[in-house]
């Protein structure tokens, strides 16, 4: 029984997108996934308007003064269990936009996250291979794997290199499968 | 004395799991459509070509946390989408699908009347259950659903008319048992206007104002979780398969057709599939390649185009059943 609910979350991810102040770069590699070329659907990823509908919420951006308590209120209203990805390098830590004075930080600083995707912005082969890993590592057999899923506190994300901070030993054929489809 | 059969017929095939199954491979082929028109794949890795893509969300929807709003009327909020859902079970188990219905093996007179009866009871049902949410988005999809379904739901009687006319019936068993010429090809345009009234009834592109996202984020559904979204998806998805399963057998035969050896049951399903992949394919074309109306553009075509041609077409059959066929074909 475990098992099918485990399988049956891995394959259907719905995600929902919320931009807490990025600068819309990593917005639009965000909707590039959707597009022919890279088709998320595969993987039964699938766009939700709702956040009641949501498995993974996708953040970008800065968490600015506003948008903190907003975040907050969006990553409440999805029903459990719940997964956050902050995408870029600013969802990670702030980014460039650090320690201005109307911005919290990364989004961490609000809500927990699942995985960190760094890059400015990300490529979105890097974006679905965030996903894909943060929902392999839901599978029993590499739950033990599952303490490495906090990146250590001070990990300063690598700008502009699309490498993914989450579970890492699995889901190998998934990248293989993304970056075929990239060469197309 | 306990009729097995019976209940063999109610809880697995032709009955529940039958159609629930058929729903959900219903919803990987128009999906798998919808990818192919867009130039993309489609659902791929849960399953050989994705096929499980459906069940997967089925799954993980009915394990998923439900929540309820504060504001919520909770009873309805509760009862409506497992409700709907049960209504057009219900109304499917009328249709013959493996050349007999699954609740008689005949039906009755009227049956016809009654399953699209039931299918307005859903569609009501869909629109309570956007309504209890209390949600501004789930309130205003629920209204334009109302809106739709209640000036839709006329020409869809009177089209579905057409064929109990010229069979001279209001048994669905019969209509589709007395079609050695499918009625597509005795009233083609009552076929035509049937398809787009349906699709206008059962909110596909280009009339699905009541969902259309970049007005009203997920519709009626916004407020819903867990089991009840996947009811009221479910709920969908059966009337979609309800529907073609309409066309089916008011216009295309039903499930009869040759039987090359053997249960002559295996044919019937089997036949009957098949058209109702077809009408599928069809319908989802239709969904794929055309825009949104606006609200205001689906009601006026709705009084001005579709009802009097529901009338006219009501009245062109008979004329023709009275003057015309006899002569011709019966
Ligand atoms: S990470 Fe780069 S692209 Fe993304 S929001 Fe920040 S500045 Fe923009």
């Amino acid at each position: 029984m475990t098992n099918t609910t485990t399988w049956a979350r891995v394959k259907s991810p719905w995600v929902l997108h919320f931009n807490s102040g990025a600068c819309n770069g990593c917005d639009i590699e965000i909707v590039a996934l959707l597009t022919p070329k890279y088709d998320v659907e595969r993987f039964g990823v699938k766009l939700e308007p709702s956040p009641r509908h949501a498995d993974v919420l996708l953040v970008t951006g800065c968490v600015t003064q506003q948008c903190a308590e907003r975040l907050k209120r969006i990553y409440d209203q999805m029903p459990q269990p719940k997964f956050v990805v902050a995408i870029g390098a600013c969802a990670c830590s702030g980014g460039v936009f650090d320690g201005n004075y109307n911005v919290v930080g990364g989004v961490d600083k609000v809500i927990p996250v699942t995985a960190y995707i760094p890059g400015c912005p990300p490529r979105p082969e890097a974006i679905l291979d965030g996903v894909v890993k943060l929902l392999n590592a839901l599978n029993p057999p590499k739950q033990k794997k599952q303490k490495q899923l906090e990146p250590p506190k001070e990990t300063k994300p690598v700008v502009s290199e699309p490498e993914v901070i989450v579970p890492s030993q699995e889901a190998k054929p998934v990248i293989e499968e993304t970056k075929t489809n990239v060469k197309q | 004395m306990i009729d097995f059969t019976l209940i063999f017929r109610i809880l697995v095939f032709p009955g529940f799991t039958f159609i629930l199954l058929l729903t959900l491979f219903c919803d990987w082929v128009e999906r798998k459509i919808e990818a192919r028109i867009q130039n993309r794949v489609g659902p791929l890795v849960a399953g050989p070509a994705g096929i499980l893509q459906p069940l997967a969300d089925l799954i993980k929807l009915l394990t998923k946390e439900d929540i309820e709003p504060r504001d919520a009327k909770k009873t309805v909020f509760k009862i409506a989408p497992i409700l709907a859902f049960a209504f057009m079970v219900f109304a499917l188990c009328f249709v013959p699908i493996d050349g007999a219905s699954v609740l008689s093996t005949t039906g009755f007179n009227g049956d016809l009347i009654v399953i699209l009866t039931f299918s307005t009871i859903a569609s009501f049902l869909l629109f309570l259950s956007g309504w209890a949410s209390c949600n501004p988005y789930g309130t205003i999809s629920s209204a334009r659903v109302l809106t739709q379904f209640l000036g839709y739901d006329i020409p869809l009687f009177l089209f579905a008319l057409t064929p109990a006319f010229i069979a001279g019936t209001l048994s669905i068993f019969k209509i589709a048992s007395i079609q050695t010429i499918p009625f597509i090809i005795l009233a083609p345009w009552a076929f035509v206007l049937f398809i787009i009234t349906m699709q206008a009834e059962l909110e596909k592109d280009p009339f699905d104002v009541p969902d259309a996202e970049s007005e009203l984020v997920g519709g009626l559904e916004t407020e819903f979780t867990g089991a009840k979204l996947a009811f009221l998806h479910l709920t969908r998805d059966v009337q979609i398969v309800f529907g073609s399963a309409l066309v089916v057998e008011l216009f295309l035969g039903g499930p009869y057709g040759p039987v090359f050896f053997g249960l002559p049951a295996f044919w019937y399903t089997l036949w009957f599939v098949l058209k109702l992949l077809a009408v599928v394919v069809l319908t989802e074309y239709i969904t794929t390649l055309f825009a949104r109306l606006r609200i205001d553009q689906v009601l006026s075509a709705n009084w001005k185009i579709v009802l009097p041609a529901s009338i006219l077409s009501l009245m062109l059959t008979v004329a023709l059943v009275t003057w015309v066929y006899p002569l011709v074909v019966l």
